[in-house]
């Protein structure tokens, strides 16, 4: 698998929106990350495939049911996720 | 507009959702529970245990559990036992089991998605999570009969036995049943009743001295100083006592009382506030709906009240009741109206709080439907329907 670029992980409008909607809320299925980002859910779910693939979120399944969450074990995801919280905390 | 100063000093003590952290009469109660839960704070992951606490209205079981749970859950940090107490009204949930552990699921995980599966699939989801987490959960189901109702013995036989469907994993749900009375458990097949049954607790109603003890408490939270002088705080507790001791009455009532004080400007309540309280329950709640009811309605009700007036016993049934709808109608001149018709009329008066039923097994004839009312007092419903019977045939 080709590793995407970090500029073409962050430059996506979604993306950063996915990120900070777990990063506020901690974990969320696909269908709940698109209503609340007014996505469709394929497109939700390639966004979601690429931050996943990326190591930065990582997935929980429960039964039939999907859970998004940062990954916990990579240290990528951790300093996405203090890069957020501190950029939200600045901002509000 | 300029306010008076209030008779209360934090009204929100008298709210039905308040716990207070001592129960006063209720303490060898909430030991027990404590000992039947005592192995959660030594080896949590080796038993799950249930529960049934059961008592009439008013006699404490939701506060009873409400305190039960906030003190076992401190218990239990201090041990670094992640443990979670979760209190579920299944009435809210319309007895629904999936939408009862949907609840619970999302206590712990707020952002669960809330449709698209079943109640195994949330059982699992939820039992996952404890794992994952490491933690145990007492799931306390309140108005568990209105589970029964809905769901029936498959459910409760389910619940009771979790451990069945994941052998040798840690225990993680234990389980607190709250109900009127044991019932709506005849209802259960053998297996479920046994599973259930063999740890009751049961909350006997309060006398007029605990009473005063209990609103003398509350009170003292909730009221400023010498605001409620002793003689009110004993009246309200013979008004309880005449409600089955439902002390809860007896705190909405106080606290009603405080509502007329001060809207008179008083400095104190006094007796003739809790009179005025009392008085105005019936036109708040029902005065309105009961107005609105059919004549054979109000007859039939007014028969209800006649039978508990002079029986003094919580439930009645149909043939009883019937009996003296006949001779309520008798005094107002009017025919009565067929069985069938009546039967109607009891489902209907049900769904709008006036009355409920239960349906009992006990008896050598099988089931029958036992009614009784909720919360109204039969005599105050008694002289409202009078009252209004006899301003419609004026």
């Amino acid at each position: 698998m080709k590793r995407m670029e970090l500029e073409e992980v962050f430059s996506s409008k979604p993306r950063m929106k996915i990120l900070k909607l777990v990063a506020r809320l901690g974990e969320l299925n696909v269908s709940g990350v698109a209503r609340r980002i007014h996505l469709n859910f394929s497109t939700t779910s390639k966004h979601l495939k690429v931050l996943e693939d990326e190591g930065v979120l990582q997935q929980r399944t429960y039964g039939r049911i999907r859970l998004y969450r940062f990954n916990q074990a990579s240290a990528k995801a951790k300093v996405v996720q203090a890069l957020i919280e501190a950029w939200e905390k600045e901002t509000t | 507009m300029k306010f008076h100063s209030s008779v209360f000093k934090d009204e929100s003590k008298l709210d039905i959702n308040y716990v207070p952290s001592r129960l006063p009469h209720r303490e060898k109660e909430h030991r027990l529970l404590m000992e039947f839960f005592s192995f959660l704070l030594r080896i949590p992951d080796k038993m799950a245990q249930r529960v049934i606490v059961t008592g009439d209205i008013g006699t404490g079981k939701t506060a009873l559990c409400q305190r039960f749970g906030e003190d076992i859950t401190i218990e239990a940090h201090k041990r670094s036992i992640n443990l979670h107490y979760v209190h579920v009204n299944c009435r809210e949930y319309r007895g629904k089991l999936f939408l009862i552990l949907q609840h619970a699921l999302t206590v712990l995980k707020p952002t669960f998605p809330q449709r698209g599966y079943g109640a195994e699939e949330v059982l699992r989801a939820l039992l996952q999570h404890l794992d994952e987490e490491n933690a145990y959960m007492v799931l306390a189901l309140d108005e568990f009969d209105s589970l029964i109702e809905a769901e029936g013995s498959d459910a409760v036989y389910n619940l009771t036995r979790l451990q069945e469907l994941r052998p040798n994993k840690p225990q993680r749900i234990s389980l607190v049943c709250v109900m009127r009375n044991l019932e709506s458990t005849k209802r259960l097949d053998d297996s479920a009743k046994s599973t259930l049954q063999r740890n009751v607790v049961r909350l006997e109603r309060y006398g007029k001295a605990q009473l005063i003890d209990i609103l003398s408490e509350r009170t003292a939270l909730a009221f400023e100083d010498s605001a409620v002088p002793e003689e009110v705080v004993g009246f309200a507790a013979d008004l309880s006592q005449d409600e089955n001791g439902n002390a809860r009455f007896g705190i909405e009532l106080l606290w009603r009382a405080g509502k007329y004080a001060d809207a008179q400007d008083l400095d104190a309540v006094t007796p003739e506030c809790v009179r005025k309280a009392i008085s105005s329950i019936i036109p708040t709640l029902q005065k309105s709906q009961i107005e609105e009811l059919g004549l054979h309605e109000k007859l039939f009700l007014l028969g209800t009240a006649e039978v508990f007036l002079e029986t003094n016993e919580a439930y009645a049934t149909l043939s009883e009741i019937e009996e003296a709808y006949a001779v309520a109608c008798e005094e107002y001149d009017e025919k009565p109206v067929s069985h069938t018709q009546l039967w109607k009329y009891l489902q209907g008066l049900s769904v709008l709080g006036f009355l409920k039923t239960e349906v009992s097994s006990e008896g050598t004839r099988g089931r029958s439907t036992l009614i009784y009312l909720p919360a109204v007092s039969a005599e105050e419903l008694a002289k409202a329907l009078r009252l209004v019977i006899e301003q419609g045939t004026r």
